[in-house]
């Protein structure tokens, strides 16, 4: 599991070896899209609407910080709320080439545990959002196209696909191939379709409210993921974004998460 | 009565607190109400039924923490009616990136290893306790902790215990057929109130992306004590034996490891190597001995699956044998062999406690954890099986997040052992179901 949050808003926009309308390929454009939400050294308060098709809905309230050291992103993602998970604390190395390092600390059990970073394709704390869609996906394991452009809101977009290069990558994900509608004036990144693993379409990620956060960067302030087969509906609401801080390595490690 | 009004003016103080709280200072109050019912064994249809108000307080202002879990409860316990102020923790101190000291009431686990681990022995635990977490069960003690974090990924412990606190056992509870007849359970022995009756405890610790490890040194009196005799009255036919929780000294020497293999599982062993002397001469001092615990961890179709071998070695162990039944006209020795039976009787059952009963012992336990419908359902099951002493349990839970605040758990626990076992014993009062309703806020 790829915990990186910031990647959920480039959605899968990824790389193809063809080039693209405009002379440039799905690669360079998923490139751009990455790098342009791209803040590195990160704090951000956010906090997870769910709802369900009966229309209660539940809270979640989480802060994250994140650095990369040595090529490992390394981020940290601890529960405020509610009460009973406040103080839960992930650890994650977001490894460029191996598997994910994961450790959890929860505040009942009063020790830091080493866990498996698998289930990708797992709902991310009971929300429409899995692990995989909060990681950097590892750009070898799709094969991507350029499908053409489309109007969303009025904003002249490219639609991006990208296709698991086989049944094991799609059932570790979640899902067959997405569908990313990127922004051709400032490439970012506005709708993501996702597509089950039987190819019907299941949830749409829409990115709202972007803010320059820094020269040249930024942030989308609300993101919503729907299930339309579920009608469940989950919305991220970010709170604070910090760029400034300059985190030290050591709060990146597991023997700093108790608090 | 006196308890529930310092309760109330506690909670007071604390909502206080929380309005005129400067805002320089992180303050989070919060906890929950909670009705839990555990029932269904053969000796008492509800074996515990209570309702219980839980006040959590945290409050950190630059690098000074004052952490508190206050829980007041109310209820019956084992047919007696009981009300519970319990302090579980309730420390301060300084914490900084490299260095944390702690003081105060504080429970602290060690060991990588799940649900069975060899280098805890920091804290009691009151195994009578029944409700739905068995997280419950952990008491706090009064330590001084320190932690050092020379770099990322390594850090140093120290514990000191100043004054000693057993767990609770309740074999009081126990119906022992005929050898309850003549056998009474005493006062604790509690070790002289000095320093040099402490605990100390260290631990050096390793958590690297490749394992995570540690070894650590513990001197001190153990939490999980023995039973000692304490008077016999031979005023009647049939001697009656007073025995008490006594407990021992112990050197302990742990080491525990984690090793995840890919995606696949993560591999985890603990071990201690406990030292004690005189064990021959006091009853209610277990034999030297090593501790061990093997287990995977890995996920099998979206279920957690714990799985682990759980070993102990007993050093210098020797069978236990039946007195002879001596001539029985001749009173003195009469009197000699009620004395070695008591003696023997006594050892047996401490052997138990200790899991000492054969020269080595084998056992294996399995967790199977799951959740459904988006976090909203969890069920949980642990099955453990001694092999050696034949005992079982089987404990499963299903948890249900109702809504953000309100949670139910429903689930069950049955174990089963042979004629004079500890589970055979435990059985019969700890068998049962239980059902929680928690409100968090």
């Amino acid at each position: 599991m790829k915990l990186l949050l910031k990647s959920l808003f480039t959605g899968l926009l990824l790389l193809s070896g063809t080039p693209g309308l405009f002379g440039q390929s799905a690669a360079e454009i998923s490139s751009k899209s990455r790098e342009v939400v791209d803040l590195g050294t990160m704090q951000m308060d956010f906090t997870i609407y769910i709802r369900d098709s009966r229309g209660s809905e539940r809270v979640r309230q989480l802060t994250m910080i994140s650095r990369i050291f040595n090529d490992v992103n390394k981020t940290l993602v601890r529960f405020t709320a509610p009460s009973d998970v406040q103080g839960t604390t992930l650890l994650i190395f977001d490894n460029k080439d191996t598997e994910d390092d994961m450790w959890i600390y929860m505040p009942a059990l009063k020790k830091v545990r080493r866990i498996i970073s698998s289930e990708r394709g797992k709902s991310f704390m009971g929300t429409e959002f899995t692990n995989a869609d909060m990681s950097k996906p590892n750009q070898a394991d799709f094969n991507y196209s350029l499908l053409g452009t489309a109007d969303h809101e009025g904003k002249a977009c490219w639609k991006v696909q990208s296709e698991g290069k086989d049944q094991t990558i799609n059932k570790a994900n979640g899902f067959s191939r997405t569908i990313s509608y990127i922004d051709k004036a400032n490439y970012l990144c506005y709708k993501v379709e996702y597509y089950d693993l039987s190819g019907n379409l299941q949830r749409i990620l829409t990115s709202h409210d972007y803010k320059n956060v820094t020269a040249n960067k930024y942030f989308s302030y609300r993101t919503v993921m729907e299930n339309v087969q579920n009608k469940r509906v989950s919305e991220m609401v970010i709170n604070k974004i910090d760029t400034g801080t300059k985190f030290q390595e050591d709060i990146f490690s597991p023997n700093a998460l108790q608090q | 009565m006196k308890r529930f009004f310092f309760f109330v003016i506690l909670i007071s103080t604390a909502l206080q607190a929380r309005a005129q709280w400067n805002g320089n200072t992180d303050l989070a109050i919060h906890g929950y109400g909670r009705g839990s019912v555990y029932g269904g064994s053969k000796a008492y249809d509800l074996a515990s039924v209570f309702a219980e108000f839980s006040l959590q307080a945290s409050a950190r202002k630059g690098p000074a923490v004052l952490v508190s879990d206050i829980r007041f409860s109310t209820g019956m316990f084992y047919n007696e009616k009981d009300t519970r102020f319990l302090i579980r923790e309730l420390y301060a101190g300084y914490k900084s990136r490299k260095f944390d000291v702690f003081l105060g009431n504080q429970i602290v686990n060690w060991g990588r290893t799940d649900g069975f681990n060899p280098t805890n022995n920091i804290n009691p635990n009151d195994y009578f306790f029944l409700s739905s977490d068995p997280a419950d069960q952990q008491l706090s003690n009064f330590m001084l902790k320190m932690q050092y974090r020379p770099l990322p990924g390594i850090d140093l412990e120290l514990v000191a215990i100043p004054f000693y606190k057993m767990s609770d056992y309740r074999f009081d509870l126990f119906d022992m057929g005929e050898l309850g007849n003549y056998l009474l359970f005493g006062d604790d022995m509690l070790p002289e109130r000095i320093l040099a009756n402490g605990t100390y405890a260290v631990r050096a610790n390793f958590d690297f992306p490749e394992f995570g490890a540690s070894v650590s040194w513990f001197q001190g009196y153990d939490p999980y004590h023995g039973f000692n005799v304490v008077s016999v009255n031979w005023t009647s036919a049939q001697p009656v034996v007073r025995i008490a929780s006594t407990p021992y000294r112990k050197t302990a020497i742990g080491a525990d490891l984690a090793i995840p293999v890919g995606n696949l599982m993560i591999v985890r062993a603990e071990a201690a190597y406990n030292h004690t002397k005189n064990p021959d001469k006091k009853m209610f001092i277990p034999n030297p001995d090593i501790s061990y615990v093997v287990g995977i961890e890995t996920n099998v179709l979206g279920c957690i699956v714990i799985g682990q071998y759980i070993g102990k070695y007993t050093f210098d162990f020797f069978p236990l044998s039946v007195p002879v039944s001596p001539n029985a006209n001749d009173p003195a020795s009469l009197v000699q062999y009620a004395e070695k039976y008591i003696d023997y009787e006594n050892r047996l059952f401490n052997r138990k406690v200790f899991n000492q009963q054969e020269r080595t012992n084998h056992a294996v336990s399995l967790t199977l954890t799951r959740s459904f419908a988006y976090d909203v359902l969890s069920f949980e099951c642990t099955g453990y099986y001694n092999i050696t002493s034949k005992e079982w349990f089987v404990r499963p839970k299903l948890s249900w997040r109702i809504s953000d605040a309100l949670m139910a758990a429903v689930g069950g626990n049955y174990m089963r052992g042979g004629e004079k076992t500890l589970y055979g014993y435990s059985s019969a009062i700890m068998n049962g179901a239980f059902a929680e309703l928690k409100v968090i806020f």
